[in-house]
């Protein structure tokens, strides 16, 4: 059965990051404000301090129930429509941290409590019953691509006729664990990120970040199309060095697109080497496009960052105004990088683009229906 | 109603087997040194995932519940000095990415899923909504130690990949079907390696509104 005989439509789409929700999100970026801040990378247990976007009053160590669970319980109330989970409204929930804080916290202060938020099963099983969603809920997680799974899975159902409606739903809260891990990497350091700009060395910051989606065969303004994956399987934590992988996954993308006037939000972590690599493909995919990102602004809101940026670049469309890639020093990787916001009017689309660990790239359009 | 046909089917189920024994009887299976920083689950996953010989224009649909316990676990002890190896490593899809990265394979789409008791249905319906002429079906667990005390790993190891084609081939061996159905059901990833491993038949509910027909062909 093929995946997408009609091009199934966003009918809804938010977020909430540190800023707040998506309108609010937006804003602060084309002001070209950070919501980074330098925080313990081990919370309490202390540790160098990295660059962190996390929601307002909330710690890096988890709580139990966790901090994070009014945020989310708030985002969801936004999503409109009823029977959430039901056979013919799947929700597919996706983020690669299900439930790693809690993990932590069970291991280094042993307080089973935690148990209950450690693993994807059990996460998102509490958070379905919290939000009230029905049984049909799939869990997508593939590291930092985890939410555009989760998006072509809904299309798909959608497209197929399987389902009336679909609900993506992504979140990803930081804790010790991811933030330990990346730093570990060396790639979380005290530098904030500057992603798609020349410096002497790399650095990312990380945020937490929650959004959501709702997918419907005809009711909205956008489109989804092109919906691309690749994976280079070429090594844990880098890409092929001829940037091969960011230049399969634009293919389908770039068909898509032919015609159509579209801008291009990158993934840009802030490391040097994958950023020059996906300028350069998107340059060749699409070479009158405009690039721009938003991690030096948000951090890498991890497998939730698909969903989150599509929030952010709906609204972008809606009012007129791009953000540009955060200001800091070092020269953009190429003319096309966006340095400061522009418009948006003259734009048919959007690109979006995400890349994870394993080589994973991922890439969809949404345009005008 | 969805439909694929069971092209290939590769599964391993070591039961009491202690891990050691299951790393060294499949070493053999993997290219000389490339298994020193595999995990039990991604050495029984890639060796069932080899026998399908997985090429670019496949889909891979990874299922497993818990992951990559045994990583997890040993991550986390290396606190307050993550080990960044183990942080890779303990990625949800991470078996299979091993697999395909000792390979140098790489792959199209790759769809790699959660879940509890209704695993077996979303990653079957998955592969079925698939646009990709085969879909490689995997999935896997392997036991935990201190994180299945809490409940937070598989109290079994097994690992299986399946070939499913759209259209019925010559060696076809069965054929999975999907279609709605008014009643409720449930079928977790160990039910479903089961059914495979046992070459068992099964027509029934597996998810509130969805039948699962597993069906058999006679063998030549």
């Amino acid at each position: 059965m093929a995946g997408a005989a009609r091009s199934p439509r966003l009918s809804s789409c938010g977020c909430l990051t540190p800023f707040g929700n998506a309108r609010e999100t937006h804003a602060a970026l084309v002001r070209g404000e950070s919501a980074l801040r330098h925080v313990a990378v081990l919370g309490i247990g202390g540790g160098d301090r990295v660059p962190l976007a996390l929601l307002p009053g909330r710690e890096l160590d988890d709580t139990n129930p966790p901090a994070w669970l009014d945020a989310l319980r708030s985002l969801a109330l936004s999503i409109p429509g009823e029977g959430w989970g039901s056979p013919r409204r799947p929700v597919f929930i996706t983020g690669s941290n299900f439930g790693v804080g809690g993990l932590y916290a069970l291991r280094r202060y042993g307080d089973p409590s935690f148990a209950a938020w450690g693993a994807p099963p059990s996460c998102a099983e509490q958070v379905r019953k919290m939000l009230g969603f029905g049984p049909d809920v799939s869990i997508l997680s593939l590291a930092c691509v985890s939410a555009h799974l989760g998006l072509l899975q809904a299309t798909r159902v959608v497209a197929s006729g399987a389902a009336e409606r679909a609900l993506v739903l992504s979140f990803d809260f930081l804790s010790p664990f991811v933030a330990g891990g990346f730093h570990a990497l060396k790639i979380l350091n005290g530098d904030f990120p500057a992603p798609f700009r020349e410096r002497a060395s790399g650095s990312i910051g990380l945020g937490d970040g929650a959004a959501f989606a709702v997918i419907s065969p005809d009711e909205g303004d956008w489109v989804v199309e092109g919906q691309s994956l690749f994976n280079e399987m070429h090594h844990f934590t880098s890409n092929r060095p001829d940037g091969s992988g960011f230049a399969r996954c634009m293919e389908s993308v770039r068909e898509a697109a032919l015609g159509l006037r579209v801008w291009v939000k990158g993934h840009g972590t802030g490391t040097l080497e994958a950023g020059r690599l996906e300028v350069a493909a998107v340059v060749r995919a699409f070479p009158d496009s405009p690039i721009t990102g938003w991690k030096g602004g948000l951090g890498h809101t991890l497998g939730s960052c698909g969903l989150v940026e599509l929030a952010v670049a709906l609204e972008s469309m809606r009012c007129g105004t791009a953000p540009g890639v955060q200001e800091a020093s070092g020269e953009p990787m190429a003319p096309a990088v966006a340095a400061k916001a522009f418009p948006t009017g003259q734009f048919d689309g959007v690109v979006l683009a995400s890349n994870a660990f394993g080589g994973a790239h991922a890439a969809f359009l949404i345009r005008h229906a | 109603m969805l439909e694929r046909f069971i092209d290939v089917l590769e599964s391993d189920d070591p039961r009491a087997e202690p891990a050691a024994a299951t790393r060294d009887r499949l070493k053999a299976r993997f290219a000389p040194g490339a298994t020193r920083r595999m995990t039990t689950l991604g050495m029984l996953l890639g060796a069932s995932l080899a026998r399908m010989g997985p090429s670019e224009a496949d889909a891979i649909v990874y299922a497993s519940g818990y992951g990559e316990s045994r990583a997890l676990e040993d991550f986390l002890d290396t606190f307050p000095n993550p080990s960044p190896t183990l942080f890779q490593t303990s990625i949800h899809p991470s078996a299979v990415q091993q697999a395909m990265i000792g390979g140098q394979r790489p792959a199209g789409e790759f769809m790699a899923l959660s879940g509890g008791n209704l695993l077996a249905f979303h990653a079957l319906r998955a592969c079925l909504l698939s646009g990709a002429r085969r879909v490689l079906l995997c999935g896997g667990e392997e036991t935990g130690t201190w994180l299945l005390e809490h409940g937070l790993a598989s109290p079994r190891t097994f690992a299986f990949a399946t070939a499913l084609t759209q259209e019925r081939g010559p060696s076809a061996l069965g054929s999975v079907q999907l279609e709605p159905f008014d009643t409720d059901g449930s079928m977790a990833l160990p039910e479903l390696f089961d059914l495979l491993h046992a070459r068992a038949p099964h027509a029934g509910p597996i998810a509130p509104g969805w039948r699962l027909s597993l069906s058999w062909f006679p063998t030549p």
